[in-house]
């Protein structure tokens, strides 16, 4: 099969773009399956944390340190801590103040908080491209040469690992740690939780800070392997994610992961067999096609209805 | 102005209708220069106002024309298609018979409309749609070329100067890029070029890594993309990274310095056809020291072809020995004038017959240079 390491290519593609739709799809998932809402403006927490991130690199690339280490670890503190105040504060103006009425009233407040966020940035940094050269330039590269090879970049590999890690991390705290526990108790009943003095506001908060933290983790990557941002990228990349959550089974963690990995996966075969044209078409086909035989997603459970 | 009350406005207006011929008695000439001051492309605009200024500066020192000074009349249109049209309005309320403008296709459009049903010249020094011009309209001129014209050109580039073995057109399924493609690969395909991949991307998309690996798959060795520069710097980036060995042409959307900055290195070879750099003409030193000095930049695509647009009205006007919209339009169709873009000579479209566009090299840290 000659064309074996052309779709081995693809896979890896796929599997790469498919893990940070996973990371962002998290935060959109975690905040449903809590307070059973869509927070639009997770898109947009995803583009505030790239640009702290960019204005990190750009400002210690001036200070004369290249380091490649430093850079990231000091990007990732800085965009982490800045987008879990922003997931933090969003809550705290837009959705707070609204719980408890009407499902739709907090979802109109996340797009306008959406657009708030979109048009603040464009307004302070400017509506144009910003650009930072490749830090890690570079590729592994198997198989026999020419066309049969696999090119794999370093930067790559560094977001699929860092993804990976941050996946195994969220998942030992959900299951193993006692606020772990306090967010699967809301989850499954958020009333009955709060009768058992569980906290349930600062269990809500946390799920913002930790959908925020990882949207600020996939926007370091995404913005290191592709070196250019602008204030309207967080509407594309979040209704990405948002379709990888939905795919995977709203509600669910492992769903979204798998959903991200499915939905990149999907996105680079489409665009191989059908053309480049057809991605979204395939992405979107794919999704349709999973809600009719599975309305609840590939892991999602179907909603209990709570009395 | 706006505080004038409706009334009196109603007022103002029904005695304009009685009088006609009292403008025509008056000892300006009025050119408006309609475009862009705000809004996303208000940078392009700039050009297009300093561009227009200069020229009735000039002219006015020189004494006017047919004896009377040129009074130019400034209107913002943000570059939006309905702004476009009440600033049409606006000229036609103020009695402004000639137009600098629009810039944008899709605001210069709708405003011809309005310019051509009230017998108002206009010519646009930046508009590049073929469609403006092809509606039968008898008073609507360009001092810039057509898309449609630069396809073709970038197509015979490549045949002439490349001769690449294996092709892939690539656009942004948006009207301007598709369009440019699809010229591109029609000329290519009557010159019996191999183009393996034509396909579209999504504006605004981030990844073209399975894109890349299909590109590499089909041995292409020549990409054309039309369309804009975000994406194409993304390409021209990933497919650096991906070792994908091939040369990367567009047309003048992508040619800006963001390209750069986006693309990096990668952008080192890029071929763009540009309009020419008139500025760099050496006839033209007096004219881009003029815009040194009073400290504009005359760098810029539509500078001028803003000059010349003024210049066009004005040599008509005097060809024509009249202010009469239809015999000064006529005047220019079948004259040619002496410009800082050339000679001009017009089609009955109103189109300029042979708008030269240049293949021109793009280089990583330094100043592009035009192709061998």
């Amino acid at each position: 099969m000659p064309d074996t390491f052309h779709y081995l290519q693809q896979l890896v593609n796929g599997l790469t773009v498919g893990s940070t739709y996973a990371l962002i799809a998290i935060g959109y998932t975690m905040v449903y399956g809590i307070i059973g809402m869509i927070n639009f403006a997770h898109g947009e927490v995803y583009m505030v944390g790239s640009y702290v991130a960019f204005i990190v690199l750009a400002g210690l690339a001036m200070l004369g340190i290249h380091s490649l280490p430093l850079l990231m670890v000091a990007s990732f503190a800085c965009a982490i801590v800045v987008t879990s105040a922003y997931g933090y504060s969003i809550e705290r103006v837009a959705y707070r103040p609204l719980r408890g009425s009407n499902r739709l009233i907090p979802l109109i407040s996340a797009i306008g908080m959406s657009i708030f966020l979109q048009n603040a940035v464009q307004l302070s940094q400017g509506s144009g491209n910003w650009a930072i050269p490749n830090l890690l330039p570079g590729n592994f590269s198997f198989g026999p040469g020419g066309n049969q090879e696999v090119m794999v970049s370093y930067m790559q590999v560094v977001v699929f690992v860092v993804t990976l890690l941050a996946m195994a991390g969220l998942t030992l705290f959900i299951s193993r740690s006692r606020m772990g526990r306090a967010c699967r108790a809301c989850a499954e009943d958020m009333k009955m939780a709060n009768l058992l003095g569980i906290d349930t506001n600062s269990v809500i908060a946390l799920t913002f800070v930790i959908g925020a933290a990882l949207a600020a983790v996939a926007a370091v990557l995404l913005s290191m392997q592709y070196g250019v941002i602008n204030p309207y990228a967080g509407f594309l990349v979040g209704l990405k994610a948002f379709t990888s959550a939905v795919l995977g089974g709203i509600g669910s963690i492992p769903g979204a992961m798998l959903g991200g990995l499915v939905l990149g996966v999907a996105e680079a075969f489409g665009a191989d067999v059908f053309g480049d044209q057809y991605k979204d078409v395939v992405a979107f086909g794919l999704l349709v096609l999973v809600l009719l035989f599975r309305p609840t997603g590939i892991l999602g459970r179907p909603e209990i209805e709570k009395v | 102005m706006h505080n004038v009350s409706k009334m009196t406005q109603l007022f103002a207006a029904m005695a304009l209708v009685g009088a006609a011929s009292y403008s025509v008695a008056a000892d300006t000439i009025k050119i408006g220069i309609a475009g862009p001051k705000t809004g996303p492309v208000a940078q392009y605009g700039e050009m297009q106002f300093n561009g227009a200024r200069m020229a009735i500066e000039q002219l006015n020192a020189k004494g006017g024309v047919a004896g009377k000074k040129l009074e130019a009349v400034e209107y913002d249109d943000a570059c939006e298609p309905k702004q476009a049209v009440a600033v049409a309005n606006n000229v036609v309320k103020d009695d402004v018979k000639f137009v600098v403008g629009h810039l944008c296709s899709s605001s210069t459009q709708p405003a011809s409309d309005v310019y051509e049903d009230e017998g108002i010249i206009m010519v646009t020094p930046a508009a590049t749609s073929p469609e403006i011009t092809q509606r039968g309209y008898k008073l609507v001129f360009r001092t810039i070329g057509l898309d449609s014209a630069q396809g073709p050109v970038a197509g015979n580039w490549i045949v002439d100067h490349v001769k690449p073995k294996v092709v892939a057109v690539v656009h942004d399924k948006q009207q301007y890029g598709e369009g440019i493609a699809t010229s591109v690969k029609k000329v290519l395909d009557a010159k019996g070029v191999n183009v393996a991949v034509f396909e579209g991307i999504n504006a605004g998309d981030k990844d073209f890594s399975s894109l890349i690996a299909k590109l590499k798959q089909a041995n292409v060795d020549f990409v054309y993309y039309g369309g804009y520069h975000p994406e194409l710097g993304l390409l021209l980036r990933q497919s650096k990274e991906k070792g994908l060995n091939a040369k990367f042409m567009g047309p003048e959307g992508v040619g800006n310095d963001s390209i750069s900055q986006i693309a990096g290195e990668a952008a080192e070879g890029l071929l763009v056809t540009l309009p020419k750099s008139f500025d760099q003409d050496p006839a033209n030193q007096a004219l881009t020291q003029a815009f040194k000095d009073a400290n504009e930049d005359p760098s810029g695509p539509f500078v001028f072809p803003s000059y010349a647009a003024v210049q066009v009205i004005a040599d008509g006007i005097q060809a024509a020995g009249s202010e009469d919209t239809a015999k000064v339009a006529e005047a220019i169709r079948q004259g040619t004038f002496d410009s800082p873009i050339g000679k001009l000579a017009y089609d009955d479209k109103g189109d300029l017959k042979g708008f030269q566009f240049v293949v021109y090299q793009w280089h990583y840290g330094k100043p592009k240079t035009e192709a061998k």
